[in-house]
C-alpha cells in the first residue's frame, strides 16, 4: 500500500518531470551538437563565414588603405604564396590596412591583413612575402579558429549557453565573434608563432623568394624602440622578435639553401610608393 | 634618371649604419660565404655597425673600424629607437602616395589598430566586400610571380618537435 502510494505521487510528478526532461534533453542535445561543432566540426564554409565576421570587424578598426594598385600588388603577392601551400583553394584575399600601428593578422578562412605601418618599414616584396607567408601558415594550420572554438567550448562548459554558429540566433553569432576579436587582442599562444615563423620561411622559399625575409622584418622591429606606440599591440601578442629571430636559427638549412633568390626591391618600391 | 635615383636610395639592404650587438660568437668574414677568409674573430656581447644585409650575411664594422660580413642572425639590434621610420625613405613615399602631397597625412580621427579602438570596433562589410574585389587569381598571380622571375621551388616543413 505504502507502495503503491510512492508509484502514485511518483506518476503524478511524472508528468511536469517528463516536461523539464525534454527541456534539459533539447538544451544538451543543442549544446552537444555546438560541442561538437566547436570541437573541431566547423566545415570549411563555415571558417571562411566566420573568418569574414572578424575580418570586417578589423575593418572597422581601420579600413583598407585607399590605393587599389597597391591592394592589387599585396594580393598577387599573398595569391603566389598561397598558390605554394596545402589549402590553393581557399579564396585567399589580402588587404593593406589604413593604420600607422605595426602589425598583420590572419582570420580563418584565409583573410590576411598588412598595417600601412608595417608596410612602411619594409624594404622589398621578399619581405612582404615573409610577412604575408607567416600570416598564410596561421590559416593553414587554423591557428586562430582552433583558438575560437577552445574559447568558445570553455564558455559552453561554464554557462551551458548554447553556442551556435547559424546565423538563426544573431546574438549568439555576435558571442562568437565576440570571442574571435577578443583573441586578436590577446594572441595565440606562442607555439603557434613559432611554427607561423618556420612554416612562413618555407613558404616564402617555396614562392621563390629570398628566404631572410621574415627574419629581415623581424630584425627591423627588434631594432624599433619596443616603446614605439604602434608596436604595443603586436608585442603584446606575439613573442619578442629577438626570441623569434633565436627560434628561426634551426631554419639556418632553409634559409641559406634559398637566400639567393630574388628580393625585388624595385618592384616593392614602386608598388608601396605608387610609381 | 629619376627612376635611377629610386633604385640608388632603395639597393642598400639596410641603408644606414645600425648600432648591433653579437648574440655569440662568431667569424667577420671577408665576404658573405660560410668558406670566405675569416678578417677577425669577433666575441659575443661585440659591438658592431650594421651596414647592409646580403641573403643571409650583413657587413658590418667592427670596433676598430675592421669590416666584413657575419651571419645576420647572430645580430641583436639595440631598440633603442634610433633607427625610426623614415630612415629608409619608404614611410615618406608611402605618406605621398596616399595624400599625394608632401607627406602630411590625413588624420583618420579615432579608427586604428590600438587594442582600445580594436575592441569598440564595429564590423564594416562594405570594407570587406572591397577587399573581396581586390582578390588575385591564381593565374594573374602566375604571371606576376613570372615577371619578378620568381620560381617556385619543393621545399618541405621542418619535422615538429625537431
Amino acid at each position: 500500500m505504502r507502495r503503491a502510494a510512492t508509484l502514485l505521487a511518483a506518476l503524478a510528478l511524472a508528468a511536469p518531470a517528463q516536461a523539464q526532461f525534454n527541456i534539459n534533453l533539447n538544451r544538451l542535445l543543442d549544446a552537444g551538437k555546438n560541442v561538437r561543432q566547436a570541437a573541431g566540426e566547423i566545415d570549411e564554409k563555415e571558417e571562411i563565414e566566420l573568418g569574414g565576421d572578424v575580418a570586417a570587424r578589423l575593418l572597422g578598426a581601420a579600413p583598407l588603405v585607399p590605393n587599389e594598385a597597391l591592394q592589387t600588388y599585396v594580393n598577387r603577392v599573398g595569391r603566389w604564396l598561397a598558390s605554394q601551400t596545402e589549402r590553393p583553394n581557399l579564396p585567399w584575399q589580402f588587404g593593406v590596412l589604413d593604420a600607422p600601428q605595426v602589425n598583420a593578422f590572419a582570420t580563418p578562412g584565409g583573410h590576411v591583413f598588412v598595417t600601412r605601418g608595417l608596410l612602411a618599414r619594409m624594404k622589398n616584396e621578399a619581405e612582404l612575402a615573409g610577412v604575408l607567408a607567416h600570416e598564410i601558415a596561421h590559416v593553414l594550420k587554423k591557428h586562430h579558429l582552433k583558438a575560437i572554438q577552445k574559447n568558445a567550448q570553455l564558455e559552453l562548459a561554464g554557462t551551458a549557453l548554447s553556442f551556435s554558429r547559424r546565423a538563426e540566433d544573431a546574438d549568439k553569432r555576435a558571442k562568437l565573434l565576440a570571442a574571435g576579436s577578443e583573441l586578436y587582442l590577446r594572441g595565440l599562444d606562442k607555439s603557434d608563432e613559432l611554427e607561423a615563423d618556420r612554416l612562413g620561411v618555407v613558404i616564402a622559399a617555396r614562392g621563390g623568394y629570398d628566404a631572410y625575409g621574415l627574419p629581415a622584418v623581424l630584425q627591423t622591429l627588434q631594432a624599433m624602440n619596443p616603446e614605439d606606440s604602434g608596436l604595443a599591440l603586436m608585442f603584446k601578442t606575439h613573442p619578442a622578435p629577438a626570441e623569434r629571430l633565436d627560434a628561426l636559427e634551426r631554419m639556418q638549412p632553409v634559409l641559406d639553401a634559398h637566400a639567393a633568390q630574388p628580393q625585388l626591391a624595385e618592384r616593392f618600391v614602386g608598388a608601396v610608393s605608387g610609381r | 634618371m629619376k627612376r635611377f635615383a629610386a633604385i640608388l636610395l632603395f639597393v642598400p639592404a639596410l641603408g644606414f649604419a645600425e648600432p648591433a650587438t653579437l648574440v655569440r660568437d662568431a667569424d667577420l668574414r671577408a665576404s658573405p660565404a660560410s668558406d670566405a677568409a675569416v678578417v677577425a674573430p669577433l666575441a659575443v656581447n661585440a659591438k658592431v655597425e650594421a651596414l647592409e644585409r646580403r641573403g643571409g650575411w650583413t657587413r658590418v664594422r667592427a670596433e676598430g673600424g675592421t669590416e666584413g660580413w657575419v651571419r645576420m642572425l647572430v645580430l641583436r639590434y639595440a631598440g633603442t629607437g634610433e633607427a625610426k621610420q623614415g630612415d629608409s625613405g619608404i614611410v615618406q613615399l608611402l605618406n605621398v602616395a596616399r595624400t599625394g602631397t608632401s607627406g602630411t597625412q590625413v588624420t583618420t580621427g579615432v579608427r586604428g589598430l590600438d587594442p582600445e579602438q580594436l575592441k569598440n570596433a564595429r564590423p564594416n562589410a562594405a570594407e570587406l566586400k572591397r577587399m573581396q574585389g581586390y582578390r588575385a587569381s591564381p593565374d594573374a598571380a602566375a604571371a606576376f610571380a613570372g615577371h619578378g622571375r620568381l620560381e617556385p621551388k619543393k621545399v618541405a616543413y621542418p619535422k615538429e618537435g625537431g
